[in-house]
């Protein structure tokens, strides 16, 4: 079944394409680590050296003469690692509130939707924001920020899955084999309610990445990791002398970016039943 | 031979803005020990409301409000949690109508039921996929380990009702409550369906509970037969006696409306007149007065509802107006239908509404 949802992925162009860019990024993190291996924060060579002048620092150096190429290498990996886990968080959370809420209904449900409300009043960023600059930033507590802002609209996805899925037949006929609820709603429910999940926890990853990126150009990332917010925030005051310091990054950023949309909209195509006839 | 199940008074009201629709009330019934009873009705007559209620499977916003559920002895209501999800699929095995939503579209038939043993029995998954291969076997599956291993849709609707039977029987359970079990299979399917339920009944000495409208379906494989109406039982009894000399009028009407053999040609088919009452605006008396050819002021039966009372032997019917009806004709000649169809088909000495033009 998993091989199948792969070859639909793969004739899917736009999944396609995301999986190749994603394949670049997660090779760039993974050997670049291997080539670039010095300390991002060291400074290796003049400052502001441009690309391609110097093969010992072939992307060049910002302001402060620190290796850019280092600095990509281990932003990809700061960002790979926040958008992932966050994602994860914030996963875990929206299908623990909406299957809870959606399957039990009542009071229970009334509750966890209002708590979700809350969540979804307040501007996800500023809260990111205020949850990084309570605790020390860090990446946990970033990871961490960013999945307690982004759970609600996941919640909202499973619970109003479950609410039609626990309708269905084969729930009553599993309730009628004997299943406790806990069951039910790991190994009936669940499953069926996955797809719209997956892709939404896709495109999450994208949002989660740009978050992060957001909070370290403010100065709220970890201080000891180099992300591309990082590099874009130290860049922007030369963004006219040296405008590659700021751009690299942020071409970067467009393409971890594009490649999860194009993934979570390839998702999207190859699981949901109502594409599929088109 | 002790009880096996008996349902005692059950009342089983849904509490809806509109009102409590009093979709089971005070139903009484039992089956017997490798016995059939089959449950007849239209829709909404409350059958599968009473067939859920007897696994406790009632949702908000119904609720059991009163009766016993004894089954061998032990009150189904009154157990705990725990309690009843052992009865379920391992005591009391429940199949549905439509066999397709009935299996999780995103499992295969063998792993559900591998799961559906596994809940009961401490058996490795080995074994108990030893069992499922065994189990489609039994219910006339071929090639039981490659259908074990398709999804619910790549089986055809016969084979999916079959899977689903050997998903019931999965933990060999004592008594089968089956809603409907034919009714989306198409007329040869069907039949082959019911034969196997009955031999697997037979085999394993299952009681079996058959919910359906379909009179034919009972005259096939129930010994005995409960007819429902508007949440009741309004006549109980076993199937050749009911079928022969039915005593309610509704049960009367009912068999008119499927002995269509019996017909001239072009003759309009027999109905019961009218309709059947809201469960959320019930007359006062007998819920089937208004359609009622034999209801009666004098009698009652628009003031009370009328009490559940033996007519013959094993022969139960809740009307104020019961009387057997002479040996019913199951079939008439063809020669002297034409004129005399309608008088032979119903009981005498009824003002019968049932049109035959």
């Amino acid at each position: 079944m998993y091989l199948a949802l792969l070859k639909e992925l793969l004739r899917n162009r736009s999944a396609a394409a995301g999986l190749i860019l994603l394949a670049v990024v997660i090779f760039a993190a993974a050997l670049g680590r291997v080539w670039f291996a010095g300390d991002p924060w060291e400074m290796s060579a003049m400052p502001m050296i441009w690309p391609g002048q110097d093969m010992e620092n072939p992307l060049g150096t910002d302001v402060m003469g620190r290796d850019m190429a280092t600095g990509l290498v281990s932003g990809a990996r700061v960002s790979l690692l926040i958008g992932l886990s966050s994602t994860l968080i914030a996963a875990l959370a929206g299908i623990t509130a909406g299957a809870l809420g959606g399957f039990y209904r009542g009071w229970i449900d009334a509750f966890l939707m209002r708590v979700t409300e809350i969540f979804q009043t307040v501007p996800q960023f500023v809260l990111a924001v205020v949850l990084v600059a309570i605790f020390k930033p860090s990446v946990a507590t970033v990871t961490f920020a960013i999945g307690i802002v982004s759970w609600p609209p996941t919640a909202r996805l499973v619970r109003s899955e479950f609410l039609l899925l626990r309708e269905q037949e084969f729930v009553l006929a599993a309730h009628t084999l004997g299943m406790g609820d806990f069951r039910l709603i790991v190994t009936q429910i669940l499953p069926n309610a996955l797809p719209p999940v997956i892709v939404m926890a896709a495109l999450n990853i994208a949002t989660a990445i740009q978050t992060e990126a957001a909070l370290s150009f403010l100065g709220l990332g970890d201080p000891n990791v180099m992300s591309w917010g990082t590099i874009i925030g130290n860049g922007r005051e030369q963004v006219v002398d040296a405008w590659y310091i700021c751009g690299l990054p942020g071409i970067a950023i467009v393409i971890i970016v594009l490649a999860f949309n194009l993934l979570g909209e390839g998702l999207n195509d190859a699981l949901n039943p109502h594409l599929k006839e088109r | 031979m002790g009880e096996f199940l008996a349902v005692r008074g059950l009342r089983t009201w849904f509490h809806t803005r509109g009102g409590v629709a009093r979709a089971v009330d005070d139903v009484s019934l039992d089956v017997r020990a490798g016995g059939t009873l089959a449950l007849v009705g239209e829709s909404g007559s409350g059958k599968s409301v009473t067939a859920c209620s007897i696994l406790r499977l009632i949702n908000e916003p119904g609720r059991i409000e009163a009766g016993e559920i004894r089954f061998k002895g032990v009150d189904l209501l009154k157990l705990d949690d725990r309690g009843i999800r052992h009865i379920r699929g391992n005591r009391v095995a429940m199949i549905f109508q439509e066999p397709l939503s009935a299996f999780n579209p995103v499992q295969t038939v063998g792993a559900q039921i591998v799961e559906a043993i596994r809940l009961h029995r401490c058996v490795s998954r080995r074994e108990a996929y030893a069992r499922v291969v065994d189990l489609l076997e039994q219910v006339g599956i071929p090639s039981p380990a490659e259908r074990a291993r398709e999804f619910p849709h790549r089986l055809s609707g016969g084979m999916r009702q079959r899977a689903m039977i050997a998903l019931a029987l999965a933990c060999e359970p004592e008594l089968l409550i089956a809603d409907e079990p034919t009714t989306a299979l198409d007329v040869t399917t069907q039949a082959q369906i019911l034969r196997l339920l009955k031999t697997l009944q037979t085999a394993k000495g299952m009681g079996l509970l058959l919910i359906t409208h379909d009179l034919g379906v009972v005259a096939e494989i129930a010994d005995r037969a409960a007819v429902m109406y508007a949440g009741r039982i309004v006549e109980e009894g076993p199937v050749s006696d009911l079928f022969t000399r039915p005593s309610h009028p509704y049960t009367e009407g009912l068999l008119a409306s499927v002995a269509i053999d019996d017909l001239p040609p072009g003759a309009r088919l027999p109905e019961i007149p009218g309709m059947v009452p809201s469960l959320l605006a019930m007359p006062k008396g007998c819920a089937f007065a208004d359609r009622c050819p034999r209801a009666s002021r004098d009698a009652g039966c628009f003031a009370d509802s009328p009490a559940f009372a033996p007519v013959a032997k094993e022969h139960r019917v809740a009307c104020f107006q019961a009387r057997l009806a002479p040996v019913y004709p199951l079939r008439v000649e063809k020669n002297d239908a034409a004129s005399d169809a309608a008088p032979a088909l119903l009981p005498p000495a009824d003002e019968n509404v049932m049109a035959v033009a």
